[in-house]
This record gives structure tokens, sequence and C-alpha cells, in this order.
């Protein structure tokens, strides 16, 4: 009787369990189905293309490495690399420390921080492409800071002349995002304890002994954090190039992916524009595993 | 005072002439930093009622002589921004409804549910963090073009929920909701769907609303994809309209115009930051913590 009864509820449970693994089944599987066909065929496909010479009309033929023998013997590909590693070195030249040095001091103002921190994340908010319509006209030659500079009675600058014009969308980039960045540290800022500022200032630290030992300690793994991504991000850009200087003046600004794109989609060499993308999958997958080392040493030590 | 209210610097700092000079400075650089933030929207605006003569003057006055609000009726005949108005809103709203779905249902069962081969699964969507979008986009183009997807809104539609990251949110945001919760809903008879729907995801609303702003911009920025997805200039979302008609190297707009037509396109946008700014602030907190 009782051998019954327990088996029963076991036969119970077991077909709950069942039940309990087909809804979780159920639930994953059309995620499951997304990622294979918008992530990972994408993914491998990339691949498989940058060996093949893609061809809508006569079908795709393989080439083996001749679409990456063609990229790496262009001119266009060095140039390129080039100017993304300059714009990556601007981005942190100019970019980078800005909205650490903004949000330390923001959050020690005692009023109006609530506007600053606003205004400071509105460019963010706006399109990209609007900001872009509209730098266009602040950099133009007869454009307010142009005209600002006269009035000083400074030199005119030609913002978007082959020296200048990396620098001026670098400028641009900083003033529209570092809002966002700068509500992220002001987060961390936030969260570090007051009683180590009381006690440091008891022991006669003075203001920047204490902006120096403390505050950018605390903040360290997030600068490190933030300065990651932002190399990854500024190793992928090439919207603001596109709209506001085409990659003008003489390719000065033309970046990895603005080439990238203008294989694939203004001369239609798919192949060769994977293989662009392959061996950037590889930098990346490299400085990738190099960053997990790093850390992994880091918090052996 | 109290130990929460100091900052780095105290009250017996301000008693010192450096500090309080420096402070100073401080606050001045900051209002500076305020206004040139501030500037090139109130400079937009006002440009964009401004007539062509008065828009090239030399020093350009600060304020138009008279308002032109013709401008803006000129501006709305030049491009058929009220469909690219409606395809922007059609993109968003289909892209949260099959993301907040099926990252939802995913991410649901990944914290509360048995899954098979959980730890497989849960692989199988986070590597995909480790690899740029970028070094994939040609072939989603081409695999887009593959299943006949060009031109529709589903080409935005389907893929809106392979995003790991999102995914990633949301499942910290369940794990932290009680199991016995739902233990207790389906002792009442709920089946799985009925706890997704009617508890996990009303619970859900902070992560919710993160990532409808995220989606928001997302969408609302995006100029280049839909440039390339959408092939009827009928299908263009806002951005991708504005970039190919308005904002590109040598356009032709005169520029009073171009102005009207950029202050209306970042109209939206600063309205719904605005009335969803607490929102933002958490949702950046919430992406920055994770990284």
């Amino acid at each position: 009787m009782s051998q019954e009864a327990v088996a029963r509820s076991a036969a119970i449970a077991a077909k709950k369990k069942f039940n309990w693994q087909l809804w979780g089944l159920l639930f994953v599987l059309p995620e499951i189905i997304i990622f294979l066909m918008f992530l990972w065929i994408p993914i491998v496909k990339g691949v498989v293309y940058s060996f093949y010479n893609v061809d809508f009309v006569n079908g795709n033929s393989f080439v083996g490495l001749q679409n990456y023998r063609d990229v790496v013997s262009s001119e266009d590909f060095w140039m390129a690399i080039r100017n993304t590693l300059y714009y990556m070195f601007l981005c942190v030249i100019i970019g980078f420390w800005v909205p650490a040095v903004v949000a330390i001091a923001v959050s020690e103002l005692k009023r109006f921080q609530g506007l600053a921190r606003v205004a400071g994340y509105l460019p963010s908010v706006i399109p990209a492409i609007v900001l872009y319509g509209m730098w266009v006209w602040f950099y133009d030659p007869i454009g307010p800071i142009n005209t600002m500079l006269t009035s000083l009675g400074l030199e005119q600058i030609d913002f978007f002349s082959k020296g200048m014009s990396m620098v001026s969308i670098v400028i641009m980039e900083t003033w529209q995002n570092f809002g966002g960045a700068v509500l992220i540290y002001i987060a961390a800022i936030v969260g570090i304890p007051k009683d180590l500022y009381e006690a440091a200032e008891i022991d006669g630290a003075s203001v920047w002994q204490r902006i120096r030992s403390i505050t950018l300690p605390s903040m360290k793994p997030l600068l490190i954090l933030m300065f990651l991504l932002q190399i990854i991000n500024t190793s992928q850009s090439f919207q603001a190039q596109m709209a506001m200087t085409g990659g003008g003046p003489d390719n000065a600004t033309l970046t990895y992916l603005l080439l990238m794109y203008r294989e694939a989609f203004t001369y239609l060499h798919f192949g060769k524009a994977t293989a662009m993308g392959s061996m950037l999958f590889g930098v990346m997958v490299v400085l990738s595993f190099l960053y997990l080392k790093l850390q992994r040493r880091s918090e052996t030590a | 005072m109290k130990p929460s209210e100091r900052g780095i610097l105290s009250e017996y700092d301000f008693k010192r002439t450096g500090v309080k000079v420096g402070y100073g400075l401080m606050c001045l650089l900051i209002a500076l930093i305020v206004v040139s933030m501030l500037y090139p929207f109130v400079n937009t605006f006002l440009n964009s009622l401004k007539t062509t003569e008065e828009f090239f003057a030399f020093p350009a006055p600060f304020f138009p002589s008279k308002w032109l609000w013709h401008n803006y009726s000129e501006a709305l005949t030049l491009i058929p921004i009220w469909t690219f108005l409606k395809n922007t809103l059609m993109i968003f709203a289909g892209t949260v409804v099959f993301a907040l779905l099926f990252i939802g249902m995913a991410a649901f069962a990944l914290s509360h549910l048995r899954v098979p081969f959980k730890k497989w699964v849960t692989l199988f969507f986070l590597s995909t963090l480790m690899i740029p979008s970028a070094t994939y986009l040609i072939p989603n183009y081409l695999n887009l073009q593959e299943l006949g997807l060009l031109n529709s809104y589903w080409a935005f539609w389907l893929p809106a929920g392979a995003n790991a990251f999102y995914l990633m949110l949301m499942k910290t945001f369940f794990d932290g909701i009680h199991k016995e919760l739902f233990e207790a809903a389906r002792i009442d008879g709920a089946n799985e769907f009925q706890c997704f729907v009617r508890l996990a995801m009303p619970l859900s609303t902070p992560i919710v609303m993160t990532l409808l702003i995220f989606y928001f911009s997302a969408t609302w920025n995006d100029f280049y994809w839909p440039s390339l997805v959408m092939l009827d200039k009928s299908m263009y979302p806002l951005a991708t309209g504005i970039y190919k008609y308005v904002v590109y190297p040598n356009s032709t707009i005169q520029w009073n115009v171009k102005f009207a037509l950029l202050a209306l396109s970042m109209l939206p946008p600063l309205v719904f930051f605005l009335v969803f700014q607490k929102y933002i602030t958490r949702g950046l907190n919430v992406s920055g913590v994770k990284g």
C-alpha cells in the first residue's frame, strides 16, 4: 500500500520534472533559434565568405586566400589602419580623461548637480546624425566657432583640412559622448565611503592628496573597464567620418570600418569586405584573450 | 556635519582661500561646460528661424530679427517626415515586443526553470558578447537578403532578441525575484507561461524600462544599418531619412531649412529623455556596473 503510494508520488515527481524541463525548453527555444539565425550563422558565414568571391548573379566561387591577399596589398587598407589607430590615440588623448575629471568636479557640487548631469547627458540623447548636421555648421569657415575666433582677433581654423579633420571629429564625439561616462563615474564616486576622506583629512592629507590616493584608486577598476570599452568602440568607428567628411579629404578620415563598408556596399566586393571583418574579428579575439589573461593575473596577485 | 553629507572637501577646507579659489574656478569651468552643452541646441533652434541672409550674416545675430516659422513648413514639404516618423515608431514598437518576449522568456527559463544542458545554452548565448557586431554586419546583411527580409520591418523585429547583453541584464534581474513566489502561483494552478506574463514581467518594470530606453535610443539613433536594409525611401526611419536627404557631404538644402529639420528630429527624443530621465540615469548605472 505505502509502497504503491511512494511509487505513484515518484511517478508524479518524474512527470513534473519532465514537465518542467519541457517548459524550460519551450521558453529558451525561440531565443536559441533567433541567436542561431541572426548571430551564429552570420558569424560563421562571415568567415566562410571571406574565402569566396561573392557574386549574386553567377553564384559564389571559392578563391582561397585571394580576398585576403587583395585587401592586404591595397594601399587604402594600410591608410585605414593608420587612420583608425590615430583616431583611437586622439580619443584617448582628448576624450578619455575628460569624463573622469568632470565627474569628480560635478560630484563636489553642492547645488545644481542635477542640472549639470542632465546638461552633460543631453547630447547623448539626440540622434547622432542630427549632431553631425549641427557640427558641420559649427565647424564651417563662417560658422559660430570661427566667428568667435575672429571676433577675439585670432586666426581662423580650417576644421576640415587634411590635418585637422580627425581632431575635429574627435572633439565633437567627446562633446557628444562624455555625459554618459560622467554619470557612470559619478555612480562610482558616490559609492566611495566618506569616512575615508574624513580619516585622511584628520591625518592632514590635502585635497589633491585625497583625490590622488582615495578617489582615483577607488575608480581604478572602472577606469580600466571604460578604457577597454573605449578602445573597442573607437576601433569600430566610422559613422561620424562617413556623415561629416565622407572619409576625406584625401582619405584623411578613412577608418577601417568605413573602408570595409565602402568595399561592401559601394564596390560590392563582399568577399573582400568579409575578409576585412574576419581580420578585425581575429584582432578582437586576441585582445580580449589578453585582457582575460591580465585580469586573471591581477586577481591572483 | 554628518559624514554622509561631505564629499572630498569638508566644511573645514572651505575656510582656506586656496581651496575657495580652486572651488570657484571649478564651478566656473562646470558652468562653461554646461553652457557649451546647451548652446548648440539653442543655436540650432534659433538658426532654424532665421532668413538665409541672417544665417550667413557676419557676425551672425544670436536671435533672429523675425521668427520665421515658415522654414518649418518648407522643411515638411522637403522630405516625407511623417512617413519616416511612422517607420521609426513601427520599428521601435515591433522591436520592443519581440525583444521583450523572447529575451524575457529565455531569461526567465535560465533563471527559474529547468533547462536541459543549461550550462551549454548559457554559453551559447553569452559567448556572442565577445564578438563585436561590426565584424559580422556584412554577412548579417547577406543573411537577411537570403532570408528575403530586406526592405521589411521584420528585418528589425526578428533579430531584436539576438542580444546577449540585454539577456544577461534581464536574467540578473529575474534572479533577484524569490522562487517561492512562483511556487505559490504554481500551487494555485498557474502554468509557467502565466507565471512569466502575470508575475515575472510586472515585477520587472525597472529593467523593462531600461531596455525600452536602450531600444528607443538605438532605433532613434541608427541611420546607417537601416539605410542598407531598407531599400525604398518609403521604408526609411527618420534618422536614415535625415542622413540620406539632409546631412551628407555636399548637401544642397538651405541651412536655415536644414536646421529646422534637425530641430524637428531632435524634439521627440528630447521630450522622451526629459520624461524618463530618472529611468535613464538608473539604466546607465545598471549597464555601467555590468560593463
